[in-house]
């Protein structure tokens, strides 16, 4: 290895890594371009930058994207909305509780981003209809959407990452993850109903007026969303079994979306010009940073220098990954971060051979839950303030860091006791 | 952006899907097509192509035209050459911006017609009063297209009586 690679391998991925942050440009060129940079000055060579690549978590993503495509066509959330405000009685704060179950449920079993693109719109309908602030709703469900979507392994890109990375199967994080989640979003939407008590004053004929409501006209495709949920349950259960069947989860996701595709008959142009490929190409491009970071030994390094200051001692690691996550990932885009911890943290336990489950776990929780730390902390956070503002509502920095950062201390105190009793 | 578009679909389409109506969402390409036949007078058109292979067309400028559905790309080629043919001679006559004029108040006298009989109960004498003086507009159009000479020969008009 030549000081020249390691050099300029360092300074192509820490310019890529300050471009990304800075979102002057968009991510997903800039991860594919230092790619290229490295392999052009032969930091990592073509060769061994493909295998870099984790092509499970690509296929994953693909597969669940387009079973999600399809579901989405369905009017399936609509229905649900409807039926849980009609339900809750046209009363804000039950309305909340249910939105937020659906979104954590949905955010289990799809991804963040497209539960926020799929459940804002129809709460924004649901609070213009009961003329009550959407804010306490809105920020219900990037919470939910960010806590449950570390309670399974399909739930989050940093879950689907460190899943790829260390063979945890879906029932692994349903054991580890699902339990202290549930805990969470539990306690963190109580203290948004206590924050917001104030905000959830709706008159008689406005909850009458969801009462008019009809769920049933929301289903633009019953047929279709049967086949959905059918071929939904299936890769799920695939997941759980995937051990068994001695395949990896892409294989089942994208057995998945094909078994769909075919039985749904949709049109696969259209459904493959919605998988956003613009995040599939990103997390290519990143692979291939990170993975170039390994190859001149940076990483090695650094974990190395990290040994010696916790003297190897899981704990510690853990607690410290678990808090450094949380903050990192509060202010910095949680993918480029899991990406680049997730061969650390290897590098780690390969040198100590100790068993370093909890600090997987610790990097899954402090990476999910601190996305819930400011508005940028997690794609879904900014997805909601862009759909937010597009119908002229405004979510600013400060205002909602001053809610949403306290909750999210309280999410990572509770992940540190949980830590401590179980795994430390 | 996209995603955006599709949200605010959503949200439309949810209220009014409630509000009883039957919604179907294509995805399809909007088209804006100008010309500047003069440095004063502009013709434009939107059109939407669909996966149904269904073509919309629309005038928008000088004046809009009923939005049509056509069934190939060639139909709308068609017909905006012969709309700016037809533009671009009649933008010769000196009765050009009295014809532009014409026509917008048209669409404007067809616009309060509409609240007329949207928002009051028309009584039958204004309703026939109203339909008399069309006739006699039509028969007006009818004559001045016998006694005129005819200066577009790229196809027939599609709309004048014999």
């Amino acid at each position: 290895m030549l000081v020249g690679h390691f050099v300029v391998g360092i300074l192509v991925f820490t310019l890529s890594y300050v471009a990304i942050i800075s979102e002057k440009l968009n991510r997903m060129i800039v991860a594919v371009f230092g790619a290229t940079l490295m392999i052009l000055f032969h930091v990592i060579s073509q060769e061994d930058a493909l295998a870099k690549i984790d092509f499970n978590t690509l296929g994953l993503l693909i597969g669940m994207m387009i079973i999600v495509n399809i579901i989405k066509t369905t009017g399936l959330f609509q229905y649900l909305a409807i039926l849980t405000a009609k339900i809750a009685k046209g009363n804000p704060k039950l309305i909340l509780i249910y939105f937020a179950i659906i979104t954590a449920v949905s955010s289990a079993l799809l991804d963040n981003v497209t539960t926020i693109l799929l459940i804002v719109p129809v709460t924004l309908v649901i609070s213009d209809t009961l003329k009550i602030n959407p804010l306490p709703f809105i920020i219900a469900e990037i919470m939910s959407a960010n806590i449950f979507g570390a309670a399974t392994l399909i739930g989050s890109p940093p879950s689907i990452m460190i899943g790829g990375a260390t063979g945890y199967s879906f029932g692994d994080f349903i054991m580890n993850m699902l339990p202290i989640m549930t805990v969470i979003i539990i306690v963190t939407i109580s203290l948004i109903l206590f924050i917001f008590r104030k905000a959830f004053t709706v008159a008689e004929k406005d909850k009458k007026e969801i009462l008019s409501f009809d769920e049933n006209k929301a289903i633009t495709n019953s047929g279709l969303l049967k086949k959905s949920l059918f071929v939904l349950f299936l890769t799920i259960f695939g997941f759980t079994i995937a051990e068994l069947l001695d395949v990896q989860s892409a294989t089942i996701a994208l057995f998945g979306a094909s078994l769909l595709l075919i039985i749904s008959k949709a049109e696969p142009d259209e459904i493959l010009e919605r998988v956003e490929w613009t995040t599939i190409f990103f997390f290519g491009g990143l692979f291939v940073l990170v993975g170039s970071l390994e190859s001149i030994g940076f990483i090695s390094l650094l974990s190395q220098k990290l040994l010696s200051v916790t003297n190897g001692s899981i704990a510690i690691t853990a607690l410290l990954v678990l808090w450094m996550s949380a903050v990192l990932s509060s202010f910095l885009d949680n993918i480029p971060y899991v990406a680049t911890m997730i061969p650390l943290v290897k590098s780690m336990a390969e040198s100590t051979g100790g068993d370093y489950e909890p600090v997987w776990w610790a990097l899954t929780m402090g990476a999910c839950l601190g996305g819930n730390g400011t508005i940028i902390g997690a794609s879904a956070n900014v997805v909601s303030r862009g759909i937010m503002e597009k119908n002229g509502h405004t979510i600013t920095f400060i205002g909602y860091l001053k809610i949403a950062f306290p909750l999210m201390i309280v999410s990572i105190i509770l992940s540190t006791i949980y830590l401590l009793l179980f795994y430390l | 952006m996209s995603k955006y578009v599709h949200t605010e679909t959503k949200q439309h389409t949810m209220k009014l899907v409630q509000m009883g109506a039957k919604v179907e969402v294509i995805s399809s390409q909007m088209v804006y097509v100008s010309f500047d036949i003069t440095e004063d007078f502009t013709v434009s058109y939107v059109y939407n192509i669909n996966r149904h292979n269904k073509y919309f067309l629309e005038r928008i400028e000088p004046y809009p035209i009923d939005l049509e559905e056509f069934d190939s790309t060639d139909d709308i080629v068609n017909i905006i050459k012969i709309d700016v043919e037809q533009f671009k001679t009649a933008v010769k006559s000196h009765n050009i911006k009295d014809f532009v004029k014409i026509n917008q108040d048209f669409h404007n006298t067809i616009l309060a017609f509409e609240d007329l009989f949207l928002y009051y109960n028309l009584p039958t004498k204004y309703v026939s009063k109203i339909k008399g003086n069309i006739e006699a507009i039509n028969d007006i159009i009818k004559k001045a297209s016998h006694e005129s000479k005819r200066v577009y020969f790229g196809k027939e008009p599609g709309h004048l009586e014999e």
